[in-house]
């Protein structure tokens, strides 16, 4: 069973729960759901469309010729700079990194831009800049960039 | 998907299986995302979410935010509703950045990272991430508390 199997059953266990306590308020809660549903979702199956057919044509081989002949500090920051920007499945992010390792960059190139691939996004910047607005995303998206950074310095020196 | 069945019928068929296969995935986690959402926003009270995660919660909650996100997956799809939600509900600036941080150790993807990267990357990493979620959390607060719009606008 996969996790999204055990998430769902969690939740409409909650959802049986909350429907013995109290019905009406299980019945709002679901129109809470539908309404964020409706909201979230189409937004969502562009962006799956639209990394599927990136993936299909863009080489992974292009993107670690760019990343695996750096080892100095910059490479870092060009690592993250590619994170931010690569559609990539979040599952896909950790073998392709491994792909990344094999084609000679150092660990902290790979480092940068692992995180950035999992928390920046172009992709999900229009949601968060909806939900949270802009100061929030800005000061957000900013300060990752900066902190992952470090880490890749870190990541760069001590010997892995 | 369609455009590309016509350059090339085999890599069309791959796309549309990938694409298929990692929506259905994330599509059974998105649902449970929803409807834990709805059910938060009826039976989460704004008092007993801000003694958890609020400002009131001092350096437990936040500890909390940096912590527990680790072993949640999914994807900034469906943490940014969910967090939406919570913040709404009165958790502080400093939790929900730190809850994203963390999250992003992303501990359900550990068999993955450890087979790819190693296992001594998987542990440095989320071993930094975690005082590093707590200072993005606390920074983060820091300057959008400084910061603020220069019309009188509350948000």
């Amino acid at each position: 069973m996969d996790v999204g199997s055990i998430y769902l059953i969690v939740a409409f266990g909650l959802l049986l729960l909350s429907a013995f306590r109290d019905i009406e308020k299980t019945k709002k809660a679901l129109k809470v759901t539908g309404r964020v549903a409706l909201t979230v979702l189409p937004v969502l199956f562009m962006i799956f469309i639209l990394m599927g057919v990136i993936e299909a044509f863009v080489s992974k081989e292009v993107i670690a010729q760019w990343l695996g002949s750096g080892s100095s500090v910059l490479s870092i920051v060009i690592g993250e700079i590619v994170g931010c920007v690569a559609l990539i499945q979040p599952a896909a992010v950790f073998p392709f990194a491994g792909f990344l390792h094999k084609s000679g960059a150092n660990y902290g190139v790979i480092v940068g831009f692992v995180m950035t691939a999992i928390l920046i996004g172009i992709t999900t910047l229009p949601l968060e800049m909806k939900l949270f607005g802009k100061r929030f995303t800005i000061v957000r998206n900013i300060l990752t960039f900066v902190i992952v950074f470090i880490i890749g310095i870190i990541f760069k020196v001590v010997p892995l | 998907m369609g455009v590309i069945s016509i350059f090339s019928p085999a890599k069309g068929l791959i796309v549309g299986r990938v694409a298929y296969d990692a929506f259905a995935k994330a599509l059974k986690i998105i649902i449970a995302v929803f409807i834990i959402i709805g059910l938060i926003q009826v039976w989460v009270s704004p008092q007993t979410l801000s003694r958890i995660l609020g400002k009131e919660a001092g350096w437990k909650g936040l500890l909390l935010a940096s912590t527990v996100p680790v072993f949640i997956g999914g994807s900034l799809f469906t943490i940014f509703p969910l967090l939406k939600t919570l913040r709404e509900k009165g958790a502080s600036i400093a939790a929900t950045i730190a809850f994203i941080t963390a999250w992003s150790g992303k501990a359900p993807l550990l068999p993955l990272e450890i087979a790819f990267l190693g296992w001594k990357f998987a542990i440095l990493r989320i071993s930094i991430i975690i005082p590093f979620a707590i200072v993005m959390g606390l920074l983060s607060e820091f300057i959008l508390e400084r910061w603020k719009p220069r019309k009188e606008v509350t948000e």
